[in-house]
């Protein structure tokens, strides 16, 4: 006998959830492991069941379903399920791929499974298709508000307000920030981007500071400089960054 | 720009007047201050006054033709003058030959006459002054009167297009998620899909339908806000907990269309859809001091970050009822802790 999938549904309101369920009703090869009413639930239940296939809505409380899919340690065939999303449409026309526009009729979502079907048996080219997703998102956002960071099964939502520095650490980028300091799997290119260049400035290959935070620059030696933070701490100056600065005071 | 004098029926009489006036006092000066026998004195004051109060009627000529606006000061200054000087001598040429050659045949008279000649040209240079800036005054009260009822028209006109795009404006999420539950609830449960498309097409008809009229009653205004809260109420019933208190005698006050539903919508958005539990909504309406006072709480997740700024939503409500009322602080926000109120106060209008 075929191995049954499974699938969870992620979606914050219950008549969103209910139409998914009821158009499963026709694949008994699927099987519905969890409903979740928003991210927190979401991740957790993906980590505990490891489904198949998840069904995502984008717009959803406190984390969206961008944020939470960077969560995930595993990667399961994501279809979307948004209302309108002015970055999504473009994505996954481009794509072709798992996304349902709401409201969206049977046949609509019997194309959708039989793409996630075709996927899980094609590995490769569902890795592809999930980080074009990411990037995709990412390079359309327009600056972060917001960063969520997962440790342990504790997710925690740093706001950029409340953050001062971004260091460089090997593959991750350190956040420093009033509530303490965060691992985040990004590259300091994805900040730079998508940081408002008035609020922050890359001082450094390694370093992102925000701006304000910075309280003076001193000479550190000949022909390089350090930046002083308002807590005191060191950091020191490419040339361009030495640049930027002066351009900016 | 006509003649300023013949715009209206009054005017010329009332000019004819101030110069009748003038000829008395001008008579009487003659016949008592330098003697001339006073049919002499009468003659003069008449003819000399009357001519000149027709010749000044062409002084308004020369105003529009030289106009202060385009030119600079010593050019209308050397028109002026020379207009004057040659006004003032046709005046008196006109006066010489009704009086001194037709109607008075006295040789003191015409001895006096020709003595008061340069006085009567400083005169006549004079009244041609006081003439010309009276009609440039004229000028410019009118066309201060016109700019003045352009820009009333003008703001009237954006105040009207104003209103209009701070309309409420169709969230489209709310839009399709709204469909999205009508398609889900046909197939569950056919009934409530039914009454789910009724509400939702009687929300949009009564936003759409209200662009003309641009107050209602608060009873309306309550009804149409409560189609609204009715329809998210299906997509998250188990996260919403209303509660009203609403004092009968606010009903049908009038308030401007479209005030209330936003503040729902504020409510629902950043307390209902950022919060991952129960968000209660208090509806309260009360009338204080001749004030309408309407008052939407609900609690919210203080941790929730992209809340930024009042929201538009608030900012059109604020702009409108001070454009409506011509009063600002008509609404207050106050937020504390995880707790969000907005309280509009409506000036209670008699009717």
């Amino acid at each position: 006998m075929k191995k049954k999938l499974s699938a969870i549904i992620i979606d914050d309101e219950a008549p969103a959830r209910d139409i998914i369920k009821t158009y499963l009703d026709e694949f008994p090869d699927v099987e519905i492991a969890a409903e979740c009413r928003n991210g927190f639930e979401g991740v957790k239940a993906i980590h505990e069941l490891n489904p198949n296939i998840v069904f995502l809505d984008i717009q959803m409380p406190k984390i969206s379903g961008f944020e939470m899919l960077e969560l995930l340690d595993v990667e399961p065939i994501i279809i979307f399920t948004t209302a309108f999303d002015e970055y999504a449409v473009k994505a996954f026309e481009v794509n072709a791929a798992d996304y349902l526009l709401k409201p969206f009729s049977r046949e609509r979502f019997r194309e959708s499974i039989v793409k996630a079907k075709g996927l899980l048996k094609d590995k490769s080219k569902k890795r592809e298709i999930t980080n074009k997703l990411i990037h995709h998102h990412d390079s359309n956002i327009q600056y972060l508000e917001r960063v969520v960071i997962k440790s342990g099964w504790r997710i925690k939502i740093v706001p950029i307000e409340s953050v001062f520095w971004f260091e460089a650490q090997d593959d991750y980028v350190m956040i420093h920030a009033n509530e303490g300091k965060f691992l985040k799997q990004k590259t300091m290119k994805f900040f730079e981007r998508h940081l408002n260049p008035r609020d922050f400035i890359r001082i450094h290959r390694s370093h992102i500071v925000r701006i304000s935070h910075i309280k003076q620059i001193e000479p550190f030696s000949k022909m390089s400089y350090q930046a002083i933070l308002n807590n005191g701490i060191s950091i020191p100056l490419s040339k361009t960054g030495y640049q930027k600065i002066k351009d900016i005071i | 720009m006509s003649h300023p004098l013949f715009q209206r029926k009054n005017s010329l009489f009332y000019y004819l007047f101030v110069w009748s006036l003038i000829t008395v006092s001008h008579t009487v000066i003659l016949n008592i201050g330098i003697g001339l026998r006073w049919e002499f004195a009468l003659w003069d004051g008449i003819v000399l006054n009357l001519t000149y109060a027709f010749l000044a009627l062409s002084f308004w000529y020369s105003c529009k033709f030289i106009s202060l606006e385009k030119r600079n000061f010593f050019p209308i200054l050397i028109n002026h003058s020379l207009a004057s000087v040659v006004s003032s001598l046709i005046w008196l040429g006109i006066a010489y030959i009704i009086l001194v050659r037709i109607a008075i045949p006295d040789q003191l008279y015409h001895k006096f006459f020709n003595n008061a000649f340069l006085w009567r040209l400083l005169i006549g240079i004079l009244f041609y002054f006081i003439m010309v800036s009276f009609y440039y005054l004229l000028i410019y009260y009118q066309s201060f009167h016109e700019k003045l009822l352009r820009e009333s028209e003008l703001k009237a006109l954006v105040k009207e297009a104003e209103l209009k795009t701070l309309k409420f404006q169709i969230n489209p999420h709310f839009i399709f998620n709204s469909l999205n539950s009508i398609n889900s609830l046909i197939l569950s449960s056919p009934q409530k899909a039914g009454e789910m498309t009724i509400k939702l097409s009687e929300f949009l008809r009564s936003t759409l339908a209200k662009n003309e009229a641009q107050t209602g009653k608060l009873e309306d205004e309550i009804r149409t806000a409560k189609l609204y809260l009715d329809i998210e109420e299906v997509r998250f019933g188990d996260k919403i907990d209303f509660i009203e208190e609403v004092d009968g005698k606010c009903l049908n006050k009038a308030v401007p269309s479209m005030i209330l539903q936003p503040l729902f919508e504020n409510a629902i958005k950043h307390g209902v859809y950022e919060s991952i539990e129960m968000v209660q909504i208090k509806f309260t309406c009360r009338i204080n001091n001749n004030y309408l006072k309407i008052m939407v709480e609900n609690n919210f997740d203080p941790e929730t970050v992209n809340r930024t700024g009042i929201g538009v939503g608030l900012d059109n409500i604020r702009n409108r009822l001070e454009k409506a009322y011509n009063q600002s602080n008509l609404l207050h926000i106050e937020k504390e802790n995880s707790h969000f109120r907005a309280i509009i106060n409506i000036p209670i209008e008699e009717r």
